[in-house]
């Protein structure tokens, strides 16, 4: 590692690279690294090839619990700003999608056997985060509109509603797509959304009376899922 | 139709991508999720690299603080977006022990440490490609690579533990990378 930055072999490069993320190299090696990174392309490729290698070799570490202490510590470092409930952090979500996975696939599976198939573009199968018991299944078959078609009569309290949302995987945040009535069958029109995109998250939601005030979901989730491709 | 649980459903895999999108929004939720996700396990990486819990705990605040600052930054066609949290905590670990001169002297724990990875990893039938590759290194080489990357431990401290000439270890490592290239691609 004695020659001039930039003119090493791809050999020497792979070495710098290497050293650079096992972290054996010394301050000034690991120092003059860094500062090619931005401009070097070739030695930027060899350390992303590297620690992506390498990656695996966390797996041997121990996990250790940290102090309840740590997270406060970081939240008042970001500033007092309080963290606000988002999708990432519904219990169930994750789970939901697994089991709605699953149930697209044998509602797939269904379609295939049968004699016509149907010109929809995009299924999804919305399911109960916590049985994954499939409930509603939206069907899209043009850019405009998504019909939502009920599987089991879900039952809603006297004082709430069903409420209807999209998001793509691209969009800040979650569309409301209206009020449903637990059990009916539904048109919506898409009106200014792009159309269906596969992975698109679909979901139910429980709101009071009238709908969520503040725009988004906060309601619990009653019914999730993900838009599959299907011709 | 009911989907029960008898039927041993993958739980769905923590979108680290989005994640980071997340994150680069401003959502404080999704950075506490990746948190609760990854925390533990980082503070592991970190703790083997500093040796000591308060320090750790610190490179993993450090380390958050800087995912939360830098997420937009991430760049999925660089690598995955896992890899760029783990690495982005690893460096900072590497760069305490460079700066401070680690006091604990790191020693034949940390090889009863490395030992149970060749029986329960690599018998695996999912091991990942690194540890197949890993294995088939001679050990002493393999053990460089090991205290190198999970230990953060320097070309003196591996020929101090290993009780090898420095210019041993240097080759063996240099040799090892190569090997370890050639055999994962």
């Amino acid at each position: 590692m004695t020659k001039e930055p930039g003119n090493e072999s791809a050999d020497d490069l792979e070495q710098l690279a290497g050293e650079y993320v096992l972290g054996t190299l010394s301050a000034e090696q690991q120092d003059a690294v860094l500062k090619r990174l931005d401009s070097d392309r070739a030695l930027r490729d060899a350390v992303d090839a590297w620690e992506q290698r390498l990656l695996g070799l966390n797996a041997l570490a121990t996990p250790l619990p940290p102090s309840p202490r740590l997270w406060q510590r970081i939240n008042r470092s970001l500033g007092d700003r309080p963290a606000r409930p988002s999708w990432w952090r519904r219990l169930g979500l994750w789970q939901g999608l697994a089991g709605a996975g699953l149930a697209t696939s044998l509602l797939l599976a269904l379609a295939l056997l049968t004699a016509h198939p149907p010109v929809t573009t995009y299924l999804v199968v919305l399911v109960a985060p916590a049985t994954q018991a499939p409930g509603w299944v939206v069907q899209a078959r043009d850019a405009g509109q998504v019909q939502l078609i009920p599987l089991v009569k879900s039952e809603v309290p006297g004082d709430k509603v069903l409420q209807f949302w999209t998001k793509g995987e691209q969009w800040p945040e979650p569309i409301s797509l209206g009020l449903i009535k637990p059990g009916e069958q539904v048109t919506v029109p898409l009106q200014r959304l792009p159309a269906v995109e596969p992975n698109q998250l679909f979901e139910l939601t429980l709101e009071n009376a009238g709908g969520s005030a503040s725009g988004r979901p906060t309601g619990p989730v009653q019914f999730i899922g993900r838009a599959v491709k299907v011709l | 139709m009911r989907i029960g649980p008898t039927l041993n459903l993958p739980t769905t895999p923590f979108d680290y991508e989005r994640c980071l999108q997340a994150c680069a929004r401003g959502d404080r939720g999704a950075l506490q999720a990746l948190y609760d996700q990854e925390g533990a396990r980082l503070l592991g990486v970190a703790w083997r690299i500093a040796r000591d819990h308060a320090t750790a705990e610190d490179i993993v605040h450090d380390a958050f603080i800087r995912i939360w600052t830098r997420a937009a930054s991430f760049d999925p066609a660089r690598g995955s977006a896992r890899g760029w949290v783990y690495s982005l905590t690893r460096h900072l670990a590497l760069n305490f022990v460079r700066d401070t001169r680690r006091e604990v002297v790191i020693d034949d724990v940390a090889m009863v440490d490395i030992a149970p990875y060749h029986d329960d990893m690599t018998l695996q039938a999912d091991a990942p490609r690194i540890h197949r590759c890993l294995d088939q290194l001679d050990t002493a080489p393999r053990k460089c690579i090991l205290h190198a990357y999970v230990d953060g431990c320097s070309h003196a401290e591996i020929a101090r533990l290993l009780d090898t000439p420095l210019g041993t270890v240097k080759s063996w490592i240099k040799r090892s990378l190569k090997a370890l290239r050639e055999c994962m691609g």
